[in-house]
């Protein structure tokens, strides 16, 4: 009983929400890249299990494309745009650890208030999960709004993605393959953008701060 | 029973005009005794009530207008009347010392009088014009206290002209709400109140239910209308300061309670919603400012502030459970409130007492001038260690049982709830937990600075203890924060009867506090015997190893220094330094100012002349809030000048138009 | 079957076992750390050897000092002996085991680090002073956590009685739930912040002004000194041992039967070396963190806590 599919899932799924609050709580880039990376490993977990719940073999190679890409793809690019920059080991948050923690508390406590209706719809062991995809998705955003780097930024937009993913691993039967597949990559190819555009901020104007860009416009 | 009630009247009456009459030398005396007389009546009174659960009343039809003069001590009440009878016993025999050194004047003694003849008659009153009389009663006199000190200290003027607009201003709030709804209910009688409140419209409740809560929320200190308590709970005489914090401040609580729950039976969930809300930014802005500052009274009266933030979080806990159908919870809940609000009547005092000694006996309130007095005011020093622990909710002493049952509370209500509740639940209990926190820096540094290490002036060298009746007030009230420790039910038990629980009561038990039908049971009645067994053992340990190694003594050295010979008291850490970390932490909440001025001497910048360190933390909450609507206050009175400008055929000219527009409006 | 004289001997078993533990597992974390430095290091029963050196010695007291400064280390370990008898060690049914609490725990245990704190501020002296600071401050820090956690574990069994959180762990399958996961690395950071572990304060420093806990009690001496040594590690295994019960709950005996006792000895010495060893490789690997980041760490445990209420009241 111990290892039933229930609790497999809700521990993969704490899994994600932990790593997702890992990425504010640690100022490392380095230690937020690690934590991205292991999200994708629970949300590849997420879908395996759900694929294997349900005889669905389709979302178990979701599961499997999933693991690749955001496990091992994604991050693997990160860190090179980190290892490349001295300058940029460190997030910077516009504010401090523990006020983006209480903030990230706050949203969380939020997502549950606002998808108290959706839960009560959706009465399946996976659906009740869905506040955690929201808060995830929330504290993806705050990440973006409350951290300089472009790094931080990237990190940011993939918790979106990722909480966005898990919300529709949860709530329906799950997303068709070519849909995921479509976001997957298009968030691969941002990813790749991203960082070339960054490297290319490097190389150029020596900054990696969001805010001192805004000196650019003319 | 109304005999007693006759004599309380009585005699509290004869101590104001004793105060008034008498000369100088046995004015506070004869005024404290008939005060302590009053306050025996008035508990033994009570204590008649809360044990029978019957009512007295008594009334006289003449003596006030609009339904007269109506006491009616139900037991809710009651509670609140031995609270302020307590305390106000005590503050009574403590101002006996204390006037030699202040308040012996006539004004002031009469003030005194009134101040605690308003505090016991407002629990006890059983209509509106009765309510509203003893609530101007107790506000203006203590008003007058607090202005006491007028002519020595500028800072008492200003807290007496902040007290004056929040107190005034919180009546004007609480006399609409109440005349409100004396006028729906067509009589002033409380009774008939509660009577025809079922058949008031949602918005009517709401709109007097938020007004009274406006009222008495500014009373317990609720933020953000708690700006007036620092200065003037600080600002206050010793015994006036007791009396402010530890029975005032409760009547706010009573009134929320009267008019929430009593008048209004439970409301709508969102108004306890509120009361929580409330409740949990007032504890943590108390908090916080307590650990911070650096004068005594002041860090007291914040910690009063973030107790009664504890209060509001428990009402609110019961208001929401009551209103969703869990009357368990509720009553639960309620329990809890009540046991909080005793608790910090009885350990705030004391420290209020202490805190009251130490300026009597230094003329210094500022920690960082204070240190070394547990050897030269050893009873006083002793007082304000119970006092610190009780607050600390730290067993033996009393604030332990409140905060077990607060976290029970929220346990329970968090495990049978919904999500909206939920969300509410856990702020709440981080808000406490976080609360817990900071009261433990507040208050180690509070006596670790003021009472141990060395003094850090010559009034602190010089201190000597105050007189015996200060001590002994302070000592019984310390001493009744032990017993209500070890032995909760003493409290509980009074509460439960007050709440009329009968079988139902939620918490019972004379040696281990049992939740009624939830599962929670704590002992700190064996708790306690174990820790003081536990004491003796390990210091019998220590003296039997002193004995076998053959030191009888204990060898007295300087501290060590990193080398350095004869340290001063000026190097030990001081109470800015010691809150410096907590300050840093909470740096962009607090906002404090510092300012660091480093002046080189002429000949080389090397080497420095004088370095001086200001730092002002001023409260957010006043800083955002009143100075901008102060300033605006302002500036409309600047700009409307014009209109009065001592004319009197111009004054004369309004009152005639006021006259032809009122006669064209009615015609 | 659990008679009064049989809670008695359970209780007082369990004194016994954190009297000796407690040295024992200093001693060990000290070998581990030791080893894996390249180093030989002392000997594990070198801390029982210490306790022993320092009770033959004088008392001191430093010149301005009042009662307090000496009356801190009774109330140290008085209060860390009370919190070990009624806690779930060794068995579930220790004495006062229906009637004590976590929170009752806690706050007997919050006692002591009071008394230290007013120990240290009687010294009259800078480096006290600002140990106590320090450890107030971390300690301000630490209670959120704490709580939130105990609140987060208490949620899931419905009461805060902690042979109750033990034994359902027993019945149970323990593993299950994120919740309880949560809450217990909750618990687990705020342990090692509560306990002056690394990442937040450096056990072994020698240099006044990184220190927290050795700055506030650098004036003891002799037989104060001793008490606070094993007062301090009382505290560890208790914490330690109830951490590893709450997350290993195996092998507690649920009565006073002999073999039950003697088997849950050996589970939670067990238990409570290998998370000892546990902690000390992660000291090894880890750096203190600056004193203004401790907050964060600990705000992070708070954050984790609030999640776990929230999965344990959602996920129900």
């Amino acid at each position: 009983m111990s290892l039933s599919y229930v609790s497999l899932l809700d521990l993969a799924v704490v899994v994600v929400m932990v790593t997702a609050a890992l990425t504010l709580w640690r100022q490392s880039l380095a230690a937020a890249v690690k934590a991205l990376a292991v999200q994708g490993v629970g949300l590849g977990a997420v879908a395996m299990i759900l694929g294997a719940h349900r005889h669905d073999l389709i979302l178990v190679g979701v599961g499997v494309l999933v693991l690749a890409i955001k496990a091992l793809a994604v991050p693997l690019l990160i860190t090179r745009v980190v290892a490349h920059d001295h300058a940029a080991r460190e997030a910077s948050p516009l504010i401090n650890v523990p006020a983006s923690l209480v903030g990230a508390g706050l949203l969380t406590l939020l997502a549950f208030a606002a998808t108290r209706g959706v839960v009560t719809l959706v009465a399946t062991p996976a659906g009740r999960l869905i506040p955690f995809g929201i808060a995830i998705v929330l504290i993806g955003f705050f990440s973006m709004v409350v951290r300089r780097r472009a790094v931080s930024q990237i990190v940011g937009l993939l918790t979106i993605d990722n909480g966005i993913a898990l919300t529709a691993f949860l709530g329906t039967s799950g997303v068709p393959l070519v849909v995921e597949l479509g976001v997957t990559l298009d968030v691969l190819l941002a990813v790749v953008v991203l960082q070339v555009l960054a490297a290319q901020l490097q190389r150029h104007f020596n900054v990696q701060d969001l805010d001192q860009l805004r000196d650019l416009h003319d | 029973m109304t005999d007693v009630l006759v004599a309380f009247i009585a005699t509290a009456s004869s101590a104001a005009i004793a105060g008034a009459l008498l000369p100088r030398r046995v004015r506070v005396l004869v005024s404290a005794v008939l005060l302590i007389a009053a306050s025996v009546c008035a508990i033994a009174l009570a204590g008649h009530v809360v044990s029978s659960g019957s009512d007295v009343a008594w009334s006289h039809s003449t003596l006030l207008p609009l339904g007269g003069l109506v006491l009616r001590l139900t037991p809710l009440g009651a509670l609140f009347v031995i609270l302020s009878g307590l305390v106000g016993a005590a503050a009574s025999l403590y101002w006996i010392g204390y006037s030699h050194h202040s308040l012996n004047a006539r004004s002031a003694a009469t003030s005194f009088s009134l101040f605690i003849l308003g505090l016991l008659a407002v629990p006890m009153a059983g209509n509106v014009t009765t309510f509203l009389f003893a609530w101007e009663l107790m506000a203006l006199s203590s008003l007058a206290l607090v202005a006491h000190d007028h002519a020595r200290r500028r800072e008492a003027v200003a807290a007496a002209r902040w007290y004056a607009v929040m107190t005034q201003g919180g009546a004007v709030a609480i006399t609409f709400s109440l005349i409100g709804l004396a006028a729906h209910a067509n009589s002033t009688s409380f009774a008939r109140i509660a009577a025809s409140a079922a058949t008031l419209t949602p918005g009517a409740a709401s709109s007097f239910f938020l007004l009274a809560l406006i009222g008495f929320a500014s009373k317990s200190g609720a933020v953000p209308l708690h700006v007036w308590l620092p200065r003037a709970h600080a600002e206050a005489p010793g015994p006036v300061s007791a009396l402010m914090s530890g029975a005032m401040v409760n009547l706010g609580v009573y009134g929320i309670i009267l008019v929430g729950r009593v008048l209004l039976h439970g409301g709508e969930e969102w108004w306890w919603l509120v009361v929580s809300a409330i409740g949990a930014v007032t504890a943590i802005v108390g908090a916080l400012y307590a650990a911070t500052s650096k004068d005594v009274k002041r860090l007291l009266a914040y910690s009063t502030s973030d107790n009664m933030g504890l209060v509001l979080m428990a009402l609110g806990a019961s208001g929401l459970t009551l209103a969703s159908g869990h009357a368990t919870l509720a009553s639960l809940a309620l329990v809890t409130a009540l046991v909080l609000v005793v608790n910090h009547s009885l350990f705030k005092s004391t420290l209020f007492f202490a805190a009251g000694s130490v300026h009597a006996a230094t003329a210094s309130r500022n920690m960082d001038e204070l240190g070394g007095l547990a050897r030269t005011m050893p009873v006083t020093s002793l007082a304000f260690l119970a006092g610190t622990l009780a607050v600390s909710a730290i067993p033996p002493l009393n604030g332990f049982a409140g905060e077990w049952l607060l976290f029970q509370s929220l346990l329970h209500s968090l495990a049978s709830h919904g999500v909206a509740a939920t969300i509410t639940v856990t702020l709440a209990v981080a808000a406490v937990a976080l609360t817990g926190g900071l009261t433990i820096i507040a208050f180690v540094k509070a006596y670790g600075i003021t009472f141990l290490g060395r003094g850090r002036s010559d009034a602190a060298l010089e201190a000597r203890e105050t007189s015996p009746t200060m001590r002994v007030a302070a000592s019984l009230t310390a001493l009744a924060c032990v017993v209500t420790g070890v032995v909760p039910y003493a409290v509980i038990g009074v509460v439960n009867r007050a709440l009329d629980a009968g079988a139902n009561a939620p918490v019972a038990g004379w040696v281990t506090m049992r939740l009624n039908p939830l599962t929670g049971a704590v002992t700190p009645l064996y708790l306690s015997a174990a820790l003081a067994g536990g004491i003796v053992l390990v210091a019998s340990w220590r003296a039997l190893a002193a004995r076998r190694s053959g030191f009888a003594s204990v060898a007295t050295l300087e501290p060590w220094g990193s080398g350095r010979h004869n340290q001063t008291s000026r190097m030990q850490y001081t109470a800015t330094s010691f809150g410096e970390p907590i300050m840093r932490v909470f740096d962009d909440v607090l906002r404090p100012d510092h300012d660091v001025d480093v002046s080189h001497v002429v000949e080389s910048r090397y080497y420095l002349e004088r370095i001086s360190y200001r730092s002002a933390n001023e409260d957010i909450v006043e800083r955002a809030l009143y100075r901008p609507a102060t300033r605006a206050l302002d500036w409309w009175a600047r700009h409307t000048r014009g209109i009065a400008n001592g004319s009197v055929h111009r004054y004369l000219a309004y009152g005639l138009v006021a006259l032809v527009i009122i006669l064209v409006v009615l015609q | 079957m659990t008679s009064t004289s049989g809670s008695v001997l359970a209780s007082a078993l369990q004194l016994a076992w954190v009297l000796l533990a407690g040295p024992l597992a200093l001693g060990l974390m000290r070998k581990v750390r030791s080893r894996l430095e390249g180093r030989a290091g002392a000997s594990v029963l070198q801390p029982l050897r210490d306790l022993a050196k320092l009770s033959r010695k004088q008392r001191t007291r430093p010149t301005d000092s009042t009662w307090v400064f000496g009356a801190a280390p009774v109330v140290l370990v008085a209060s860390a002996l009370v919190a070990s008898a009624f806690s779930p060690l060794v068995t579930l049914s220790s004495l006062l085991a229906t009637r004590v609490d976590f929170v009752a725990i806690l706050f007997v245990l919050l006692l002591g680090s009071v008394a230290l704190l007013l120990g240290a501020l009687d010294t009259g002296t800078a480096f006290a002073g600002m140990g106590a600071s320090r450890a107030a401050m971390v300690g301000a820090m630490v209670e959120p956590a704490l709580l939130v956690a105990i609140l987060a574990m208490s949620l899931g069994v419905g009461t805060s009685n902690l042979s109750r959180l033990v034994g359902v762990g027993v019945t149970t399958s323990a593993l299950a739930g994120p919740a309880r996961i949560l809450a217990l690395v909750s618990f687990f950071i705020a342990i090692l912040a509560e306990t002056g572990r690394l990442p937040v304060d450096n056990p072994a420093t020698h240099l006044e002004l990184t220190m927290i806990h050795e700055a506030m009690v650098l004036e003891y001496a002799g037989p104060d000194l001793a008490l606070i040594t094993l007062g301090e590690s009382l505290r560890l295994v208790l914490l330690l041992g109830l951490f590893a019960n709450l997350a290993l709950p195996w092998g507690v005996a649920s009565g006073t039967g002999t073999l039950g006792l003697f088997l849950g000895l050996l589970a939670v010495s067990l238990k409570v070396a290998a998370v000892a060893v546990a902690v000390s490789v992660f000291e090894v690997t880890t750096a203190k963190i600056r004193l203004f980041r401790i907050p964060e760490l600990l705000a992070g445990a708070f954050l984790l806590g609030v999640l776990s209420v929230i999965s344990a009241v959602a996920l129900r």
